[in-house]
């Protein structure tokens, strides 16, 4: 432990010198800038820039590195409040509430706790690698399919908390997302399901074109349609521009309840930043004293999944530094980053190369703090976006969310998707059917098919697998309770009811 | 807001131009696609080739465009269509295009394209948990013949070179490579979980991915598919434990259909001279990349082989209709 | 049951509510003649054409609900929408993947999208947003192409910077 204490205290005074500050600072930059692309997560966002760290020393080039990956995330929660298009999967849950918030002339405030909140996050994610790195990942390769499955299931009952008022219509949006994710070279057969001959299909429907889609072109035509009758009127900032006092007791505590799902679901090899932000999002729904907000704007449905967000990036460090096991994009394109100076990842790593290690995770402290120096002045400034007149705002608009997939992916193909996601969102938002569970549907749907049929097919197609492995027979347990309470309370609810 | 990061990039490229651009550099001004998304190895190939060709002043400028989708099967579709005749393009390629085409019922085949060079090449390993029951090949290869359903491969996408290679494993042991149990996940990460947490019995990748693994103890690795013994390595060949089993993950560069002899040896030369340099030795070196230089007709012969080969399993297995 | 309740209930049937349950009930159908196409060549746990069946069974379930909801008109009332805008941002559309997949470059593209985009939400000063839109995209351009070496296709003006 005193060991740790050493390393990381020397890691520190590595990451501190003023040439790796202006590194942190010049990454985070870079990061927010190209991040802010619809479609444009952190993988790739690291991908792109990562030529430019080339010329650096290994030190200054991996804090410019952590730099440029926090911007990167950063960059696409501030599209998600300000304009209503996550810029990645894992910020889908920021858009929900976010942009209610910054349309009522509360982002100031939403930009703020997702910041201060990735910063929290962020910072007790690090520590927790510090310090629980070794132990977590010997839990974390324990998880077998049959446990991710489980882990899915609880997940999809949390996801009715993004379903509006209405069952069927969220049923209807959830199995039109499991509907899309089937599209593409199943997985497990390499056979092409729903493609029919289109080469473009096979490798299934890419996430953010769907939300990019749904959310962003989808709001502009709906909002262009109804723009005779009611005219859309945004004032940039009501009220404070900065978080009150009100919405610091808010939000402190999504913070640590995100970090808490983020940071340990991160780590498992197969878990990813979108469920731990789902089940942040469900969770402060259910937990909040403003449930009325819920949907128009509540502050607590920023701050827990961007701080789960940013948590779970962090743990994905876990599986990364300890065993080399590259689990995101995000961390393969790390490891890139590492090789490039003949570093190899892995259970040596911690032994080899200390100074490294424990410099990348004393960067990350200092990147995570540039983030906030760098953003939070530049709220102001973002805010003021939303003041743009309407035409030039949503044109904007467009022109950037059609701009993250022309540099991803510049097929007329993937465009024309692009598009017909925006007449799906647009009827959908008409009719009424809400817009999330889709790209929920999509994003869990394949998951937790390729892990069920991984399990049946390790335990030669016995469905006791799921029950005799504790973990999953903890989880299935979890998502069952989740799924029976309600109607049990509001059956003893009734039940009380009658007595009176 | 933006001054400040123009003028260090602006430096940055400046500088390594001035390094890079030898006065006797060529006009060549190339295009290079990979195939994949940015950041796998195709990509991490064509960016390596764009540092080295630069650098060793064989090319005055190289491009690299990145078209991902379905292993490679649209990269190679937009190359053939939109790229015939052009001399200055190239595309990075390898084993896993040969299978996915097979299986994705490709209207282009590698049989369009010019073959200009193999390039590198990553030897394949099998590993069990360390505190697994089976020692060597051999034992592995006596579980797999008493019941082949309950020995579960961990490996790579289904048709890629680790799934190939269970199916070959099967076959060089004397059982029906139909009935593997092959358990294909995303990712090296995933699986190698997979493996240590003893949900699989044994798993199946590049050797560079899992070396730290072994070298730390976690992973025993059963056997090599090289040749012959790697120098300075205690891991031994499949062929030295009487199982015929060799292959190798390659990777290798080709051009457009109808360019002209000439326009070919221009290619040829400049990838030949790459190889030769020391800047693309260098980056062998950091990435762990076996050096598998094959260029000319030496290199369409052993094109043409592996994709008889490939497509015979895949067809074996029941992923290509026969 | 429903024909009862549509008699009680003041409200009539939806039409556009029968149109999405027919459109679900055919989703299911794709999905199941797709699915029939598979072969089964896992041979062990769960082959790939159970999912879609799955699926496919779920649709149908919610093509019945939402047939049953637009019977009984119980629909969100609705406010009447506006096609012209809608069809203005969707041309917009199709000529930014026109000129990309001709050859016709970013910067052409997205400028068409911004004026008719603009156009949509009531702008008429096609000339002045066309100025901006070619300088906004152009800058944008350099800005991510050169800078930071985003490959964003190049069309006759890219070549011209």
């Amino acid at each position: 432990m005193i060991d740790t204490f050493a390393a990381l205290a020397h890691g520190m005074a590595v990451a501190i010198q003023p040439m790796n500050l202006l590194y942190a600072l010049i990454g985070v930059f870079l990061g927010t800038a190209v991040g802010v692309l619809p479609g444009i997560g952190p993988a790739l966002t690291v991908a792109l820039l990562l030529p430019v760290t080339y010329k650096l020393d290994p030190g200054g080039s991996l804090i410019m590195f952590a730099g440029i990956y926090y911007g990167g995330m950063y960059g696409g929660s501030t599209t998600a409040i300000l304009i209503n298009t996550p810029g990645e999967s894992a910020s889908m849950a920021t858009a929900l509430e976010g942009n209610k918030m910054a349309k009522a002339g509360r982002g100031g405030p939403a930009l703020a706790t997702s910041a201060i909140g990735s910063f929290v996050a962020g910072t007790i994610a690090t520590i927790g690698l510090a310090f629980l790195a070794p132990w977590l990942v010997d839990v974390a390769v324990r998880f077998g399919p049959e446990d991710y499955f489980a882990l899915m299931c609880v997940a999809f009952v949390t996801v009715s908390a993004t379903f509006g008022d209405s069952p069927v219509r969220g049923l209807t949006s959830l199995f039109i997302g499991l509907t899309l994710g089937l599209v593409g070279i199943d997985k497990l057969t390499g056979q092409a399901r729903l493609a029919f001959g289109v080469p473009e299909l096979l490798d299934g429907v890419e996430v953010t074109t769907l939300a990019v889609g749904l959310f962003a072109v989808g709001e502009a035509l709906y909002v262009a349609s109804r723009r005779r009758h009611t005219e859309e009127k945004l004032e940039p900032v009501r009220g404070s521009l900065w978080m009150t006092k009100e919405d610091w007791k808010r939000s402190w505590k999504p913070w640590l309840r995100g970090t808490m799902f983020g940071f340990p679901i991160g780590a498992l090899p197969a878990g990813g930043a979108e469920i731990p932000t789902f089940l942040s999002y469900s969770t402060e729904k259910r937990l909040t004293k403003h449930p009325e907000e819920f949907g128009k704007g509540a502050i607590e449905g920023v701050a827990g999944p961007e701080a789960a967000n940013n948590a779970s990036a962090a743990g994905t460090l876990v599986p990364l530094l300890t065993l080399g096991l590259p689990t995101s994009a995000t961390a393969a394109m790390m490891l890139a980053g590492f090789q490039q100076y003949g570093l190899n990842p892995g259970p040596l790593l911690f032994a080899e190369r200390p100074d490294l290690v424990w410099g990348l995770i004393a960067s990350l402290f200092i990147a995570n703090c540039m983030l906030l120096v760098l953003n939070l002045p530049l709220v102001g400034l973002w805010v003021r976006l939303l003041a743009v007149p309407q035409p030039w705002l949503y044109a904007g608009i467009l022109v950037f969310a059609t701009m993250g997939t022309i540099a991803a992916k510049p097929s007329a193909i993937e465009l024309s998707m692009l598009a017909g996601f925006g007449v799906l969102g647009f009827l959908m938002r008409r009719f009424d059917f809400p817009i999330a569970p889709v790209v929920v549907g999509l994003i869990l749907g394949p998951i937790a098919e390729s892990q069920l049929r991984r399990a049946l097919a390790i335990s030669l197609g016995d469905p006791m697998t799921l029950a005799q492995s504790p973990i999953s027979a903890t989880l299935l347990a979890v998502a069952l309770i989740a799924l029976l309470a309600p109607f049990v309370l509001k059956g003893l609810g009734r039940f009380k009811a009658n007595e009176d | 807001m933006f001054r400040f990061p123009t003028r260090l990039l602006g430096a940055a490229v400046a500088l390594g131009l001035a390094a890079a651009n030898p006065a006797f550099a060529q006009q060549l001004e190339l295009k290079l696609m990979a195939p994949a998304a940015p950041g796998g190895g195709w990509d991490q190939t064509a960016r390596s080739m764009q540092q080295a060709l630069v650098a060793s002043g064989v090319a005055r400028s190289v491009q690299v465009t990145n078209v991902p989708g379905a292993g490679g099967s649209v990269g190679i579709a937009q190359f053939v269509n939109g790229a015939k005749g052009d001399g200055n393009q190239m595309m990075v390629n390898g084993f896993v295009m040969v299978g996915a085409l097979a299986m994705n019922k490709s209207p282009v085949t590698l049989e369009q394209v010019t073959p200009i060079a193999r390039l590198t090449e990553e030897i394949q390993v099998i590993v069990v948990p360390a505190n697994s029951p089976i020692k060597n090949a051999q034992d592995l290869a006596a579980a797999v013949k008493a019941d082949i359903a309950k020995v579960t491969f961990a490996g790579g996408s289904a048709g890629g070179v680790d799934h190939v290679m269970a199916a070959l494993f099967a076959g060089a042991v004397g059982a029906d490579p139909k009935k593997i149990n092959y358990i294909p996940f995303s990712g090296g990460g995933e699986s190698l979980a997979a493996i240590l947490g003893g949900k699989v019995t044994a798993g199946i990748s590049g050797l560079s991915e899992y070396e730290g693994q072994i070298k730390s103890g976690k992973l025993r690795a059963l056997g090599v598919t090289s040749e012959k013994r790697i120098a300075g390595s205690d891991i031994p060949t499949f062929r030295e434990q009487g199982v015929d089993l060799v292959i190798a993950n390659w990777r290798s560069v080709v051009a457009p259909p109808g360019i002209t002899p000439e326009q070919r040896k221009t290619l040829s030369d400049a990838v030949e001279k790459m190889v030769k340099s020391d800047a693309w030795k260098e980056i062998l070196k950091q990435k762990g990349w076996e050096d598998a230089y094959l260029g000319g007709d030496a290199f369409a012969d052993f094109l043409k082989k592996e994709a008889v080969r490939v497509t015979d399993v895949l067809k074996s297995v029941g992923l290509v209709k026969s | 049951m429903t024909s009862g309740d549509s008699t009680q209930s003041p409200r009539r049937v939806d039409p556009a509510g029968l149109v999405i349950a027919a459109l679900l009930a055919g989703l299911a159908a794709v999905l199941v003649w797709d699915a029939r196409g598979l072969q089964s060549v896992a041979m062990y746990g769960m082959g790939p054409e159970a999912m879609p069946i799955v699926v496919a069974t779920g649709l149908a379930l919610l093509a019945i609900g939402n047939f049953i909801n637009a019977l009984r008109g119980n629909l969100p009332a609705r406010e009447s929408a506006d096609p012209v805008p809608v069809l203005l941002i969707l041309v917009g559309l199709a000529l930014l993947i026109a000129v990309i997949g001709f050859g016709g470059g970013f910067i052409l593209a997205t400028s068409a999208l911004f004026v008719t985009t603009s156009a949509a939400f009531g702008r008429r000063a096609i000339l002045v947003d066309s100025i901006i839109a070619l300088v906004m995209s152009t800058l944008i351009y350099l800005v991510f192409d050169r800078l930071l070496t985003l490959s964003l296709p190049a069309g006759p003006l890219e070549r011209l910077l």
